[in-house]
């Protein structure tokens, strides 16, 4: 049981990490993915179709 | 009533700046591409962001928290497996870069281009009964979520539902992909923060220590072991590989997402990443049922784990996590947390929307005017299809989710209601892109069988989930061979197919 309790406890740690880590990354350069699609978008340079 | 003025204060900023943002979006769009897959213009942050966005609503938290409540650390099993599976997907490539070259707009267009334009309309037809169904318990849910944190009556759950409803359809229809990219940029960071801030109040309150015990003592071992617990074992575990390997690639809304970024390596990129959102998706509310289970689990046994008793009333299983968090989130963070939620729920249904009125209108009504020899319909024209499908699922969700109840764990119902078509569409997906032999009549017999795998042990014998699942995905990958095998696939007769 312990085992699986570590195995979780580790597993669990990890997902809580990178959750936060990925969640600042994405809101942060996110917003310059947003103006660049705003901007093709406008611009009619998308891929149609 | 839970709230105070500044927690509703906090939602109504939300919701206004939510929809306002997502009808300025409007202006956007363009053609039929801009309205369904955002004209291709998702970057690898914004495409994380909306994909995640996308697959965490109220209602993941929701079934989740349950999973982890009844459950126990046991529950941490499928949670693993779809984010350990997105990653493998993300990295290889596996059907997603091959959809994204082929500039696909709905999972059912593949299967006019590598099989025949009938098999499209059957794969349609199941894809938006199966993704109905699946969203059919979403409101009913997210609205008895959203009356017990909030203290509203439950007498006001319908007009709740409808709210959020309306809400979501306002820019939905109005603004398509583009404005449900933008919003869900908003309501990623907003329900992340309730995720985190969440799961930090819930194991304080609870303590982790009693958190352990309390697993042990309801559960023994098997609320650790999940090979021990009665209701996973290895069937649960082959099954989850591959239904999480058939929702990566080929689930409606995700495959969505993949066709709307930039170009394959983008969308290799996107999933990767999100694999890595996928195990906290998963966990962080197991977390939290967990500890509603350390609070509350003090009731009559049922299914082996005890029923919540929350000041004296005896709840379901997945009403724990929202009276808990009703109880021990202080005024303004519960404000904030429930506009985390209500983002969530917003972002998801607003993309199951415009996943599953895509299908109607793209791959049920358009093929059904070609067979029927009609003229082609316009860009306008297919946008104001897609709305009135918009519409259409709309209203079937009031329906479904006021008069259906699933009548066990949620995430396995919602499991199930996606076997219905996942089934069938992964054996034909993986045949027509990775298989030469691999024939209309085979992808036929893989739908129908995938498609009966999954409804009739479910519904009518009540069969538990894992042997349904698993006998859904081997009837559909038989049913491919041996179609295949009866009548091979004849080379000329679609210029526009060929396995490559």
């Amino acid at each position: 049981m312990s085992r699986w309790l570590y195995f979780w406890v580790a597993n669990l740690i990890l997902a809580g990490l990178t959750f936060v880590l990925i969640t600042v990354v994405v809101i942060v350069r996110g917003i310059g993915d947003l103006k660049e699609m705003f901007r093709r978008l406008t611009k009619g340079e998308s891929e149609r179709g | 009533m839970n709230f105070t003025p500044l927690d509703w204060a906090i939602v109504g900023i939300y919701l206004l700046l939510s929809v306002t943002v997502g009808v300025l979006a409007r202006k956007y769009v363009g053609s039929v591409a801009d309205y369904l897959v955002a004209g291709r213009e998702l970057g690898t942050y914004l495409g994380i962001a909306t994909l995640a966005a996308t697959e965490i609503g109220t209602i993941t938290f929701m079934y989740n928290a349950e999973f982890g409540y009844r459950y126990g650390f046991a529950a941490f099993l499928p949670a693993l497996i779809s984010g350990v599976v997105m990653i493998v997907v993300g990295r290889t490539g596996i059907v997603i870069a091959r959809f994204r070259e082929m500039k696909l707009m709905t999972v059912p267009e593949f299967f006019e281009k590598k099989y025949s334009r009938g098999l499209r309309l059957l794969t349609g037809i199941l894809v938006a009964v199966g993704g109905i169904l699946n969203m059919g318990v979403f409101l009913k849910i997210e609205g008895e979520f959203l009356t017990i944190v909030s203290g509203i009556n439950i007498k006001y759950l319908v007009a709740v539902m409808t709210a959020i409803l309306l809400l979501e359809l306002t820019y939905t229809v109005v603004g398509g992909m583009v404005a449900v990219v933008v919003t869900d940029f908003v309501q990623y960071a907003l329900l992340s923060i309730a995720t985190i801030l969440v799961s930090i109040f819930a194991v304080y309150h609870a303590g982790w220590a009693n958190m352990v015990e309390k697993v042990a003592h309801t559960l023994g071992s098997a609320g650790f072991n999940p090979l021990e617990n009665p209701k996973f074992g290895w069937s649960f575990l082959f099954w989850q590989i591959l239904l999480w390997f058939s929702v990566h690639t080929c689930w409606q809304t995700t495959a969505m997402r993949m066709f709307s970024t930039r170009s394959p390596e983008t969308s290799k990129k996107v999933m990767t990443w999100t694999g890595f959102i996928f195990l906290g998706r998963g966990m962080l509310p197991m977390i939290w049922g967990i500890a509603a289970l350390t609070l509350f689990g003090t009731g009559p046994l049922l299914a082996g784990s005890p029923l919540p008793v929350v000041n004296g009333h005896t709840l379901a299983p997945i009403d724990a996590m929202p009276a808990m968090l009703a109880q021990i989130l202080g005024p303004g963070i519960k404000g904030i947390v429930v506009a985390g939620m209500l983002a969530a729920t917003m972002s998801v249904n607003s993309s199951y929307l415009l996943g599953w009125s895509a299908v109607i209108s793209q791959d049920i009504v358009l093929p059904l005017r070609q067979i029927m020899r009609k003229p082609q319909l316009s860009s306008r024209r297919q946008i104001f299809v897609n709305r009135l499908a918009n519409l259409f699922v709309s209203l079937f969700l009031m329906f479904w989710g006021l008069y259906y109840t699933p009548p066990g764990a949620v995430y396995l119902y919602l499991n199930i209601t996606g076997t219905i078509f996942l089934a069938g569409a992964f054996a034909c997906v993986l045949g027509g892109l990775y298989w030469k032999k691999a024939s209309t009549t085979g992808g036929y017999l893989a739908m129908i069988l995938g498609a009966t795998g999954a409804i009739v042990p479910f519904f009518f014998f009540h069969w538990s989930e894992n042997v349904t699942g698993f006998a859904a995905f081997g009837l559909a990958a038989g049913g491919l061979l041996l179609g295949s095998f009866l009548k091979p696939r004849q080379f000329d007769a679609n210029p526009a197919g060929g396995a490559a």
